[in-house]
């Protein structure tokens, strides 16, 4: 059995009266891509801050690969690849320089970092630019930079903090890609705010709010959660929609009516409310009836509420 | 040890390396801007002063101002935009190495640019300039100089760190680092002010910086309590500079 490659137990952190995480407990397997949801404020940058020794907590303790984040910094740090929220790239320095000083900081001989940053530009489609200044760049390419700059010294555990907020879809998708084929030879610890990108990317998933743990698990595990509920839309024929929400409205089963024009959506308590929707619906001019998907967005609005953050 | 000091020094001069023209015609065109201004154009209404011409008592202090003015703003706006800007300071904290190596080479840094943008300007206004000295008395002015510049770097390391602000950088330079300078002694000797204000600017560390350096620089003189006196507070302000920065790291 291999040992975990991140783990937290009872983690807190506070500053003065505000508690940014409280308690918070996680494992995260070796090999795993796994992904952190939260809304604003919810405690995710604090918590990726001192699992990448940049911050210690009050109380509690944190571990990646087994060493202790308070006594091992400059050990976990040599181990881990960080692409935070902002670029921090060097402006002054060319994308190849960029790589190069950060390989040097890692303690890497030239003849260690050449090859590798070679390797690395050429991946990401970075070779024929690596002489010129991240100025230059697209938004997508510097974040391919900065993600290629982590990668330098072959770290164990990436840690990537909102790695595609501000790129347009086809540099999110490339950046994407770039995070599925390093699926499996390290641990990826992704926070996001695209519920789609937690979807498409992660092995399991873990929502975070007010500091604590809310849930976690894969995708499918967290959208069986939202109980047995079913989410039905049905499409009626001109100005049929009002009468009919009404009547869907006061059945005991149906709960959340929602009518746009025509449209009504309606969720039930349960799968065997159909048939009485179905014979409350008998001789209606229904055009589509059709059963919607819970998404990640609906588990995520459902446990972090709909009320917009500060 | 200090890899990390060393590659983030390397990468500074890289920068430097890069832009020294550009640097140096900006760093030359303002002490020879009051050299030509004062020197030349007082110096007929002036006189001797310490029974020296006007304009030749004011060289070393304005070769020193530059040296010590470099290394502060190099290390205030450097550190600043590093940390508040380009976010490349949290880029080097997620390495191996520790935050007192990068404001150790952030500290260098500072200093180096003091050392040579003091030298060019030195060059110049020996070079365009009556202003003579004495080679065998350059050593005696570099142990002032050297730890000089180490104190401003380290005064720069500390604002750089404290202040989130670009306009408070501006008012503390304009409040209290240019008036440390300029009542130091640079533009007038010491005797000119009063009595009981003498030994309070006499225990500046500026005072003893530019009254030393520019002994030091014409005649030779050595004298020890002006070298311990500026090499001592380069070494408390060193220690601060670490501590202050490493705390506000911890943050």
């Amino acid at each position: 059995m291999t040992l975990p490659s991140i783990v937290t137990r009872f983690l807190t952190k506070s500053y003065g009266a505000l508690t940014a995480l409280d308690s918070f407990d996680l494992t995260v397997e070796q090999g795993t891509i796994f992904g952190l949801l939260g809304p604003n404020g919810a405690g995710k940058t604090t918590l990726i801050r001192i699992l990448t020794t940049l911050m210690n907590q009050s109380s509690g303790s944190a571990s990646i690969e087994g060493l202790d984040t308070l006594s091992s910094g400059r050990e976990i740090r040599c181990m881990i690849g960080v692409v935070s929220q902002e670029n921090s790239l060097d402006r002054y320095l060319t994308a190849r320089e960029n790589l190069e000083l950060h390989a040097r900081l890692h303690g890497m001989e030239k003849r260690q970092y050449k090859g590798r940053i070679d390797d690395l530009l050429e991946l990401m489609g970075l070779a024929g630019r690596q002489t010129d200044f991240p100025d230059t760049f697209s938004g997508g390419m510097q974040r391919r930079l900065v993600i290629a700059r982590a990668l330098v010294h072959q770290p164990r555990v990436l840690f990537l903090d909102e790695p595609t907020t501000g790129l347009d879809p086809q540099s999110r998708r490339a950046v994407w890609e770039y995070v599925r084929s390093l699926a499996g030879s390290m641990t990826i610890f992704l926070t996001t705010h695209y519920l789609e990108e937690a979807e498409q990317l992660c092995d399991r998933i873990a929502i975070m709010d007010h500091g604590r743990l809310i849930a976690s698990g894969s995708t499918q595990e967290l959208k069986d959660r939202l109980s047995g509920a079913t989410v039905y839309e049905i499409e009626f024929a001109e100005g049929e929609g009002e009468r009919y929400a009404a009547l869907l409205g006061a059945m005991s089963c149906s709960r959340n009516i929602s009518r746009l024009g025509n449209k009504v959506t309606v969720t039930l308590e349960h799968w065997e409310c159909v048939s009485e929707i179905v014979t409350a619906l008998h001789g209606a001019a229904i055009r589509r009836i059709s059963l919607k998907e819970r998404t990640l967005e609906d588990v995520f609005i459902s446990l972090t509420g709909e009320k917009v953050r500060e | 040890m200090l890899t990390g000091t060393v590659a983030i020094w390397l990468r500074d001069m890289l920068i430097l390396r890069r832009s020294i023209y550009s640097e140096l015609v900006a760093v030359v065109a303002y002490p020879l801007t009051i050299y030509l201004a004062f020197g030349i154009g007082m110096q007929g209404y002036i006189g001797l002063v310490d029974g020296a011409p006007y304009s030749l008592f004011i060289a070393p202090g304005l070769i020193t101002m530059t040296a010590v003015n470099a290394a502060y703003n190099e290390s205030v706006w450097s550190l600043w935009f590093h940390r508040r800007v380009q976010f490349t300071i949290e880029s080097y904290r997620v390495t191996p190495i520790s935050v007192s190596e990068i404001v150790i080479a952030k500290i260098l840094t500072g200093f180096t640019h003091g050392i040579i943008k003091g030298c060019a300007v030195g060059l110049v206004i020996f070079a365009i300039t009556p202003f003579r000295f004495p080679l065998e008395h350059l050593l005696q002015y570099l142990l002032f100089l050297i730890p000089g510049s180490a104190l401003f770097s380290c005064a720069g390391i500390i604002s750089g760190t404290v202040m989130d602000k670009p306009e408070t950088i501006g008012k503390v330079e304009a409040v209290l680092v240019m008036p440390l300078i300029f009542m130091s002694g640079l533009f007038f000797p010491l005797s000119s002010y009063p009595p009981s204000v003498i030994p309070w600017v006499r225990a500046l560390p500026t005072t003893a910086l530019f009254e030393g350096a520019r002994r030091a620089l014409v005649t030779g003189e050595l004298a020890a309590f002006p070298v311990l006196q500026v090499s001592l507070s380069a070494l408390v302000a060193f220690v601060a500079a670490v501590f202050i920065f490493r705390r506000k790291m911890a943050e």
